[in-house]
């Protein structure tokens, strides 16, 4: 009956068509396109990512090494558990090309492979040719940027270390390129029976060789991983398969994709407000309406209904068109998304983000509508005969709270699942809440004062200043519910725009002030007295820092397995680099303990990074396993010491005292600080004189992982801007929604007198006000959740950016301002009988 | 006669309805005299309110002219209608039309501020008191009744003594004692400032005691007649 009554009255309502809510559709459709969009290409990743997993890994499990190859009886465990077993090394070294007299040199990621490689995919070629062919005697293959940089094409000759090889053609694709993880420079190929001769590998020398394995099929992964562990652990071998083939890029998508859909929530989030106003401007237009319908015995249930129907049919309006939106629009992208990615993308429709999105969307304008619809209850029939603004209560009955809070947990609880980040959504929520409780705060506030500031006898006379404080104190919500969706849309907006200038200044960032030119590294030991003489004679070089470098992974501390004590922390997670010194290197502070004396001649001891340290639980006099070369070295803790690793300068975690470690065979690094002119010819003697040597230029390492940050920020930077377009509506909206009242604030105010200036002048100053209030909160709001994204989510440094903060705030609160006016402009030209007229 | 305050000549007004235009008042030619208490009366919809808004400057005359003091109304723009309005006229709506976030002081000090008076705040005070509002002086509309509201809004046109009044019922929510209270606020502004007073109304006993009553049918004055003033 009441459900009968009610659905009359909502299908008479809807006949008024979408008018009045063009932004509640807007709102609604582009936060869950958005969701939906990420949620698809997120998904059609992480698909072409398990389907591929032993091609991008190269094969079913992969066994790396670091400077060494495998042991016969190793490599006989790894023949007897597989089908195939293929060998590769993995080294940096320098192209060298000499054309008319000019040498050019390029920092390349060498490959050496066997015959069995790949053992899954294939490798594609410009021109097209089989590996096989294009390795064959000297011939090599290289990545197209390092082939152009160096001049080089398919037949033309080029030198890596002290042997000469031939290009046989252009490599486009390798298809374990992404599991290789993140490389320095461009890949080259070769055969590694092809590096004889060329110097390079020598003992000491950085490399890694990898061991991938093809594995019988149903084969049993993780019992194979426990096996080999037990087996290899301890001599420094590690072990990966094709249930995660490219854990890098798996993160990487993980994280982004995670990202995304918070922004995307925080989108919604700022949809959602522009919901909340858009349905509240529309049944404030009907309180009349709501009054007789009351008078005319309509109970609030039924009137509560039928608006609820109302709304719900336009919700899911927004949320198809949401839907139909969020799922073409990753079909249409897909040439690009593919372009992006060494992955094979399969762009399709998948169900499952879809109806995440739409959940979402479906919670959203339940949480955003519910406050408003349950006003309509309060309406009484009284409103007629008063003005019926004013009327009815700031705070809805009990159970609609109640209600509210649920739908809220209920919606922050499935992000939290969904996202699988449960932290990050926990925190982004409790971000948004809180937001709103300091806004709430602000608001309430502002309106304390301005109506304190309206009595003043300082503002009498000024009367579009005491008009805008009256207003702003005055009764009705529009001072909290301007100032709660203004200020949420600006803070989630300043703090996708402090999160996006982080990272683009990080980009960009410079060089730290003294940041040496070059990093040198495979230097043998025989060769580092030459490399010092050339050095130190120049005039250009003001700094050049050496020190012996082995590798090494921590296996075991105080006998126990590491993983046991650190769990999973990052100075054990792989090989690290080890050094010895007999006396602390210059600058050295040891935090406690003491150093070795120079003649120290006893059993190994060790010097471990302080924050590290401390970080894992380590104590002095803690034995500390490290396998270097598969040889187990344990050595006894003596000192900590402070290592800085954010300088680009020589960071070890690990220093022991000479004679643990002299008998390795082992190379040196160099950090050399050099006048930028001076570079050129400093690279050219070295490199002349020790072919085998690596010099890495800071500056291009430093550009390789701008590149990689940059197509983070640009994954930002689009969900930042569907944000941002659902923000600038959210703000015409709410521009839009104050319209009724400002025409007629302006008719009665030009009846009394008032010209359209002062008219104008008054709207201003109110804007501003409220504004202000928003954007000062929305300020500290972005600032507070910028610095906590760039801290906790991407482990990078946080600063603020008052350009960035006070762009989107003042853009934000002069676009509000601005359609405010153009809003205003209409009917402060027309006739105020008009406007008073239709209120009789 | 001479001195004449208001003059509507030939005027005409059609308003867009829903089925097309619709000629509300019809060739309209009036004189309101200097100090003349006007009465409009006539059945609900004939076109008092529509007359009213025109002499105020606050509606478009479709055709014919509209001078008031001297001056051309439809010859105006939006801001100078509102600086002549704010010098010269005062208008109670038939709906109050108070701003629903202004107290009532704050509602009857804005024309005296608008039009510069530097005491706009205790002038507006005293306007309030004497409609017998002074203890609900920092209410909003909202807490107020209907015929409160009503007080409000005559106090809001009445406060900056304009020359001219325009009302449109103005005692029509009001007791009998009220009613008779707001009449003698109307008549004492008229009697001491000499006002001209342009009234719609229904309540026979303020016809009676206006000057003179005009009486408007379907848009077209159907009679004028002069009365002698009470008293
Ligand atoms: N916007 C409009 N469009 C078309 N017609 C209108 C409009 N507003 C009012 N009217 C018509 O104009 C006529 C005159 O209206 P007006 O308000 O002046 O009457 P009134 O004499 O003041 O009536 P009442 O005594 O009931 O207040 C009415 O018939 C009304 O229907
Ligand atoms: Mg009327």
């Amino acid at each position: 009956m009441t459900l009968a009554v009610a659905a009359r009255i909502a299908r008479r309502e809807l006949r008024g068509g979408l008018r009045g809510f063009y932004v509640f559709l807007a709102c609604l459709a582009l936060g869950v396109a958005a969701i939906a969009a990420v949620g698809s290409v997120r998904q059609s990743i992480e698909g072409g990512l398990k389907r591929e997993g032993a091609v991008l890994l190269g094969g079913d499990a992969e066994m790396s090494l670091t400077y060494r190859y495998a042991e016969p009886d190793e490599r006989a465990w790894m023949e007897d558990v597989a089908t195939r077993v293929s060998e590769i090394v993995d080294f940096r070294s320098m192209v060298v090309v000499e054309r008319d007299g000019v040498t050019e040199r390029g920092l390349t990621q060498v490959k050496g492979v066997d015959g069995a490689y790949p053992l899954y995919g294939t490798v594609e070629l410009d021109p097209p040719m089989p590996l096989d062919t294009a390795l064959a005697g000297d011939g090599a293959v290289m990545e197209r940027v390092l082939a152009d940089r160096l001049g080089l094409r398919p037949g033309d000759r080029f030198r890596l270390g002290t042997a000469d090889y031939t290009l046989s053609a252009v490599l486009l694709r390798e298809p374990d390129g992404a599991g290789d993880g993140f490389g320095l420079g461009p890949r080259l190929i070769l055969r590694t029976a092809a590096l004889e001769g060329s110097g390079l590998l020598a003992p000491g020398t950085l490399y890694e060789t990898k061991y991938r394995l093809a594995l019988p099929v149903g084969s049993d992964m993780a019992a194979l991983e426990t096996r080999a562990d037990a087996r290899f652990a301890d001599k420094g071998m590690r072990w990966r398969d094709a249930r995660n083939g490219a854990p890098g890029m798996t993160r990487f998508v993980d994280r982004m994709g995670s990202f995304l859909v918070l922004v995307g929530l925080a989108g919604l989030a700022v949809g959602g407000v522009g919901v909340s106003a858009a349905v509240r401007a529309y049944l404030d237009g009907k309180t009349e309406v709501i009054a007789i319908l009351k008078t005319l015995g309509a109970e609030g249930r039924t009137i509560l209904l039928a608006y609820l129907m109302q709304i719900g049919t336009l919700a899911g309006l927004g949320i198809v068109l949401g839907l139909a939106l969020g799922a073409l629009a990753p079909m249409v992208a897909a040439p690009f998304i593919q372009a992006q990615l060494p992955v094979p993308v399969q762009v399709s429709l998948h169900p499952g983000p879809l109806a995440e999105a739409a959940l979402y969307g479906v919670l959203t304008a339940l949480l955003f509508t519910l406050w408003p619809l349950a006003r309509t209850e309060e309406v009484r029939a009284a409103a007629l005969f008063r003005d019926a603004s004013g009327q009815v209560r700031a705070w809805p009955r009990p159970v609609y709270m109640g209600v509210t809070v649920a739908l809220a947990a209920a919606l922050i609880w499935i992000a939290a699942w969904f996202s699988g980040v449960p932290q990050l959504a926990l925190w982004a929520a409790f971000g948004i809440v809180a937001a709103l409780g300091l806004l709430a705060l602000a608001a309430v506030g502002l309106r304390r004062l301005a109506r304190r500031l309206a009595r003043a006898r300082a503002v009498r006379g000024r009367t579009a200043l005491r008009l805008a404080l009256g207003a702003v104190g005055g009764p009705g919500g529009e001072t909290v519910s301007v100032v709660l969706s203004l200020g949420l849309g600006l803070s989630i907006l300043a703090a996708i725009g402090q999160i996006d200038a982080n990272l683009r200044s990080a980009i960009q960032q410079e060089l730290p002030e003294r940041a040496p030119s070059y990093f040198v590294v495979d230097i043998q030991p025989d060769q580092l007295d030459g490399f010092l003489a050339r050095l130190t004679g120049d005039p250009g070089v003001s700094k050049v820092e050496t020190a012996p470098m082995l590798r090494g992974v921590i296996t075991r501390i105080n006998d126990r397995p590491a993983k046991e004590v650190a769990g999973d922390h990052w100075v054990i997670r792989g090989d690290r680099g080890v050094t010895y010194a007999a006396t602390p290197p210059e600058g050295t502070i040891v935090n406690a303990g003491a150093w070795w004396p120079a003649d120290y001649d006893g059993p190994p001891v060790m010097s471990f990074a302080d924050e590290e340290a401390g970080e894992i639980g380590l104590k002095l006099g803690d034995a500390v396993t490290v396998n270097i070369l598969g040889r187990d070295i344990t050595a006894t803790v003596t000192s900590f010491r402070e290592v800085d690793f954010s300088t680009a300068g020589i960071g070890f975690v690990v220093t022991m005292n000479p004679a643990a470690l002299m008998g390795a065979p082992h190379t040196h690094i160099a950090t050399v600080y050099a006048e930028p002119e001076a570079e050129a010819a400093i690279l050219r003697d070295l490199a002349e004189a020790y072919p085998n040597i690596t010099a890495i230029r800071v500056r291009d390492a430093v550009d390789r992982v701008a590149e990689v940050l940059s197509s983070l920020a640009a994954a930002i930077a689009y969900g930042a801007s569907a944000t941002l377009v659902t923000g600038v509506i959210v703000l015409i909206g709410a521009a839009a929604a104050g319209e009724r009242t400002r025409v007629f604030e302006s008719a009665v105010l030009k009846t009394v007198g008032a010209v359209r200036g002062q008219v104008l002048a008054y709207f201003a100053l109110r804007s501003a006000m409220l504004g202000a209030a928003a954007g000062t909160v929305a300020i500290v709001a972005g600032g507070v959740a910028g610095w906590a994204v760039m801290e906790f989510v991407m482990m990078g440094g946080y600063e603020f950016e008052p350009v960035s903060a006070l762009a989107i705030v003042l853009g934000g609160a002069a676009a509000t301002l601005l359609a405010g006016l153009a809003f205003a402009w209409r009917p402060l030209a027309a006739r105020p009988a008009r406007v008073l007229r239709a209120r009789e | 006669m001479a001195d004449s305050i208001l003059s509507l000549a030939d005027v005409t007004l059609t308003l867009a309805g829903n089925a097309g235009p619709v000629e509300i008042l019809h060739g309209i030619t009036l004189d309101v005299h200097r100090g003349e208490t006007l009465g409009l009366v006539g059945p609900s919809g004939s076109g008092k309110s529509s007359l009213l808004m025109l002499m105020g400057g606050l509606e478009r005359a479709t055709s014919g002219r509209v001078t008031a003091l001297g001056h051309d109304l439809t010859a105006m723009n939006e801001d100078q209608l509102a600086r002549f309005r704010r010098q010269h006229m005062g208008v109670v709506f038939q709906s109050f039309h108070l701003i629903p976030t202004m107290t009532a002081l704050e509602n009857v000090a804005t024309p005296l501020e608008l039009a510069g008076h530097r005491d706009a705040f205790d002038r507006a005070a005293e306007e309030l008191r004497a409609v017998g509002l002074g203890p609900r002086m920092d209410h909003y509309p909202s807490q107020m009744s209907g015929g409160e509201q009503q007080r409000v809004a005559l106090a809001r046109a009445a406060a900056p003594r304009p020359h001219v009044l325009l009302a449109d019922e103005p005692t029509g929510n009001l007791d009998g004692a009220n009613g008779a209270a707001i009449m003698d606020l109307l008549f004492g502004l008229r009697d001491r400032h000499g006002a001209t007073l342009v009234l719609v109304t229904h309540a026979p006993d303020l016809a009676a005691r206006c000057d003179r009553v005009v009486r408007l049918a379907d848009g077209r004055i159907a009679s004028d007649e002069l009365r002698r003033a009470a008293e």
